[in-house]
């Protein structure tokens, strides 16, 4: 290589390195300022805000989540509502993507298409009916009813998701199963799921991050404090007359951390899912 | 017998999709024909009654200046935040994919805002921007940019480029993973051709790169702009709309309209006329992926 041309590709490179460092910086501030805000000291963060680290670690501000505001409670509902939208999403997905792909692969791009236009409705033109008829249901304040409210986003999500991996399974395997007199439910379950099963694991805790981030519908569903789910509950607090940053950024940590854990977890998967949804 | 067995055959394929046609009719098709039907209603958020009313909830709406001004602040939104998402997420990606050690890491890193939930993004840039103990704006003050405390959420020339900024945070990592796993595609000889070619990097980026991604970063721009659009927990739980309705997106109209006046027939029209807006672009949306489709290399 010449010598211009190594002096180049040296240029663009550090050019590339300091940018990227610049979004990384940008990119995870929010984080860490979250979780350092979270064990300053109330007086350190007053006396001196810009001090990046805290010269004496606290858990008052934990403790005071746990504790006084009782913040396990809110965890535990938005874990049950979670995990129960993700459990019965994924189910309802899986058998829709497979059905789809193998029993009616012609309505494939009819399929893609509604779902397309369903993740295009607005979660507001939804929130006008869920909440009279989740009323009519008996449902507010109910963690079942804003767990089938879920199910309007997750399910065509998964399901979407879900296809990709559906394809990949070869029909020879469940051909050779049918030859030996299993029915459609056996193959799918015992020869299609452990096939696409790192697929689904990605699906569901795709899920369970959505179902847990999810706002709005908990905003105009729940209205009591002990079926509220972290999202509302967080949003409570900045209501009240005094505001304590160190506690709010103590029950966030707590909110965001097992977010960014799991999301780390699956990304590859899903982003490659998503790219290719997007375009069969 | 063989009639009955094709006839079972049927079901239990039907079986399988069943559940999840179930969930697209009733938990968005019928809540969504539901919706037109009160938007020509009275209906109230709490009284039981409401009388049909015809189109006097779109006359109202329609002619509400504050709707209309919603409606730009929206194409507004719309538009910057996507801009910003996708020229942060286009060279982040292209950065990504040019340097050869620390990829993982950096991608790791890049992803963050991605999984964070719209409270906490909210709480979070609230805390870091705060008027009064917030770490930038004092920081801006002690390296002299400032020369008092920037309140970055209640002033009219701040308020709505730091929402912006906030979206673009948080949706540029989504646009930039894409683009890379679009990146991965294409094939490594067709540079090495066209460098033997003597094509220069801008060349083959314009070539090369472009026609190759053009396919998904279109259908992802278009998906993200409806997104966007509808966006809702951002600006309601960072300025909820204010000061005085600078930041007041169609969304915040609508929740505004029927849970803050209670008018639940009005907020349906709304978000049908949102709605209708939507389904235009989709159409449109479809009309462009048929002829890529056609056309494109993919």
């Amino acid at each position: 290589m010449n010598k211009s041309k190594l002096n180049r590709s040296l240029l663009t490179d550090s050019i590339s390195y300091l940018y990227l460092t610049i979004l990384a910086v940008i990119a995870a501030f929010p984080l860490l300022w979250i979780i350092l805000s979270a064990v300053k000291e109330k007086g350190e963060m007053i006396t001196n805000p810009t001090a990046l680290f805290p010269k004496k670690l606290t858990l008052d501000n934990f403790r005071v989540v746990i504790e006084q505001l009782h913040f396990g409670s809110n965890m535990l509902n938005s874990v049950i509502v979670a995990g129960c939208t993700t459990i019965v999403s994924v189910i309802i997905a899986a058998l829709g993507a497979y059905g789809v792909v193998r029993f009616f692969p012609r309505f494939g791009k009819v399929m893609t298409r509604v779902l397309i236009t369903t993740y295009m409705f607005p979660p507001i033109l939804l929130a006008v009916p869920y909440s009279i008829l989740v009323g009519k249901a008996g449902l507010v304040n109910s963690r079942i009813g804003l767990v089938i409210t879920y199910l309007s986003f997750s399910v065509p999500y998964a399901i979407w998701l879900l296809v990709g991996f559906f394809k990949t399974v070869p029909l020879e395997m469940e051909e050779a199963a049918y030859v030996d007199g299993a029915n459609r439910l056996q193959v799918f379950i015992q020869i299609v799921m452990p096939i696409v099963t790192p697929g689904v694991i990605a699906v569901a805790i795709y899920t369970f991050i959505n179902a847990w981030n999810e706002f709005l519908y908990s905003l105009i569903l729940i209205n009591s404090s002990n079926k509220m789910t972290v999202g509302i509950i967080l949003k409570s607090l900045e209501g009240q007359e005094v505001m304590d940053w160190g506690v709010m950024m103590a029950a966030s940590a707590m909110v965001v951390i097992p977010s960014v854990i799991f999301f780390m977890l699956i990304q590859k998967k899903i982003a490659g899912g998503l790219a290719a949804g997007s375009i069969k | 017998m063989n009639k009955h067995k094709k006839l079972l055959s049927k079901i239990t394929a039907f079986s399988f999709v069943l559940p999840a046609i179930l969930v697209v009719g009733l938990l968005l098709l019928y809540p969504v024909a539901s919706s037109i039907f009160y938007s020509f209603t009275s209906k109230n958020l709490i009284k039981t009654t409401y009388k049909f009313v015809g189109l006097k909830n779109y006359i109202k709406v329609l002619s509400d200046s504050t709707f209309i001004s919603s409606f730009l602040t929206s194409l507004k939104w719309t538009i910057f935040s996507l801009i910003g998402q996708v020229v942060v997420g286009f060279t982040a990606a292209l950065a990504l994919e040019h340097i050869r050690r620390g990829k993982g890491f950096y991608r790791t890193i890049l992803i963050i805002p991605w999984a964070f939930p719209s409270i906490v993004i909210a709480m979070s840039w609230k805390w870091i921007l705060n008027g009064v103990y917030g770490f930038v704006p004092i920081a801006l003050v002690k390296l002299g940019i400032f020369s008092e405390i920037p309140q970055f959420f209640t002033t009219k020339e701040f308020v709505f480029a730091t929402l912006l900024f906030i979206n673009i945070w948080f949706g540029a990592p989504l646009i930039m993973v894409n683009v890379l796993s679009a990146l991965q595609t294409i094939p490594k000889d067709q540079y090495e051709a066209a460098r033997i070619d003597g094509a220069t990097s801008l060349q083959q980026f314009r070539y090369i790169t472009l026609p190759h991604i053009s396919v998904v970063v279109g259908l992802l721009v278009v998906l993200r702009t409806i997104w966007v659009f509808n966006n809702f927990d951002l600006i309601y739980l960072i300025t909820g709309g204010g000061p005085a309705n600078l930041t007041q997106t169609v969304p915040i109209y609508a929740y505004n309209v029927g849970w803050g006046q209670k008018q639940l027939g009005v907020a349906s029209a709304v978000t049908v006329l949102l709605l209708v807006f939507l389904l235009v672009i989709c159409a449109i949306y479809f009309r462009i992926l048929n002829k890529l489709e056609k056309e494109g290399p993919q």
